[in-house]
């Protein structure tokens, strides 16, 4: 289980999480929304230690993230996928994903190699395996992303608008890859702005508002007349995300 | 009576003027870049008392003529360190000090150009600090780092010249001897001159294959 509580984030004099508690259980699929500047990114990369909390706690299995002999196993059971890719430049689609494995699970080589291939024929990318990431177009380099993050067998995927930086053709390739893992069971935490997807694939939306957590509802009763729609604020949110 | 004449005895001594160039060029290049990569990776991760002293030193050694350090080194040690240092080892100090400095540079702004986020992406799937600086840091800071590289032993190659007025037999040297004994400066420079050109052309050549092929993966095909 994934539990923040009480967590405050500021960064200068901006408060940009300001007592988030959640709770994210194994199976689930929660999905974070927000507006920009909401700090849904922010939260995300509290959860994978990127940032320091200034208060509050998050831990993931027990793990508490913010002690260093804690987080590396925090690490371990999740894996992020970033909006910009953030794939290392100089190595090749395979060696991307099967680098951690190496180096962090100790799967030797040739195997994480094997692995890595095996991944990337499930999103459709077999035969760029031994491309740069510059020879991949941006939905091939969030597919290598997401590959990356699977090779580490993760418990929790930590998503953080993985579609904003991809033309919508893209985007959904890249959603029918995690409609795919959420059927499967597979437990995510996303922030993304793709209402319907969140819709579709959610068991949970969450919703922030200038770093507080507004409502943290089952999928339908957020998206229902009376449950999330009846705030002003998510109903507003929701009409401007669908006119866009 | 002097003899002017050039003899086949002239080559050896080139040749071993040339070796000892070449020797200490390579000497001085192997400690200069393990020493100033390894302040570069001091400052790097900010080590607390350790990077103030290398940023304070490299200044030193970047700001000051080679000449006034290698004189430093070889008159100042024995007069204040009680320190004798022969001229080869005032040389290998001297260079390999300055040529460490220069390499601090390259290597800082070479580490520094590589995005945040690569390394953020290595931390977060549990790489330890080493294992980011050996796999994401290293590969491509070496990538970014080569083309000024190759420009900064070209020029220390040519520095190397300077240790002759301590009497280190280098080709300059070598070519002065020669110089004095023929009195044809014209040709005996010029081929001391040569012999430096094809040594530069050669790392320059070095550099150039290496850079290409550090550089695969950004290869520009052109337009």
């Amino acid at each position: 289980m994934i539990s923040v509580r009480g967590v405050r984030k500021a960064f200068g004099a901006a408060t940009v999480l300001d007592g988030i508690d959640l709770d994210v259980h194994s199976g689930e699929v929660v999905s974070i929304l927000g507006s920009s500047g909401s700090g849904k990114s922010t939260l995300i990369r509290c959860m994978n230690g990127l940032e320091k909390l200034d208060a509050g706690c998050i831990t993931i299995d027990d793990f508490d993230v913010s002690r260093p002999k804690e987080l590396t196993e925090a690490r371990k059971r999740s894996a992020t996928v970033f909006q910009l890719f953030n794939l290392y430049p100089h190595m090749t689609a395979v060696q991307n994903i099967a680098l951690a494995p190496v180096e962090v699970l100790k799967i030797p080589p040739k195997q994480a190699e094997a692995d890595a291939r095996a991944l990337l024929e499930s999103v459709g990318l077999s035969a760029r395996a031994d491309a740069f990431p510059s020879q991949l177009s941006g939905g091939q380099r969030q597919r290598v992303g997401i590959c990356r993050a699977l090779a580490m067998k993760p418990r929790y995927l930590l998503l953080d608008e993985i579609t904003s930086a991809l033309d919508p053709e893209m985007t959904s390739d890249v959603l029918a890859i995690l409609a795919k893992l959420a059927s499967d069971g597979t437990t995510m935490v996303f922030v993304t702005h793709e209402i319907e997807f969140a819709r579709t694939i959610s068991s949970r939306v969450v919703f922030l508002d200038k770093g507080q957590l507004v409502v943290d509802l089952p999928t339908a009763e957020f998206f229902a007349a009376d449950g999330g729609m009846a705030k002003p604020r998510i109903a507003q949110f929701l009409s401007k995300m669908r006119k866009d | 009576m002097r003899y002017t004449s050039f003899t086949s005895y002239d080559i050896v001594l080139l040749a071993q003027g040339l070796g000892v160039s070449l020797a200490l060029f390579l000497a001085t290049t192997i400690i200069g870049l393990l020493l100033g990569s390894l302040w570069a990776v001091i400052r790097f991760y900010r080590v607390p008392v350790l990077t103030q002293i290398v940023t304070v030193f490299a200044e030193l050694l970047k700001n000051s003529p080679v000449l006034v350090q290698l004189f430093l080194v070889f008159f100042g040690l024995p007069a204040f360190a009680k320190l004798n240092v022969t001229p080869v080892e005032a040389a290998v100090i001297t260079l390999s000090g300055n040529t460490a400095a220069f390499v601090y540079v390259i290597a800082v702004s070479a580490i520094e150009s590589i995005g945040r986020d690569q390394i953020e992406a290595a931390r977060v799937f549990g790489l330890s600090r080493w294992q980011v600086l050996r796999h994401i840091i290293a590969p491509q800071a070496m990538a970014f780092a080569i083309g000024p590289l190759t420009g900064l032993l070209v020029n220390q190659l040519q520095v190397t010249s300077l240790i002759s007025v301590i009497g280190v037999v280098d080709l300059t040297k070598i070519g002065n001897i020669l110089n004095l004994r023929t009195l044809k400066p014209f040709v005996v420079w010029a081929m001391v001159g040569a012999l430096y050109y094809v040594m530069a052309k050669l790392i320059a050549y070095g550099g150039a294959t290496l850079e290409k092929r550090l550089r695969a993966h950004t290869a520009w095909k052109g337009l």
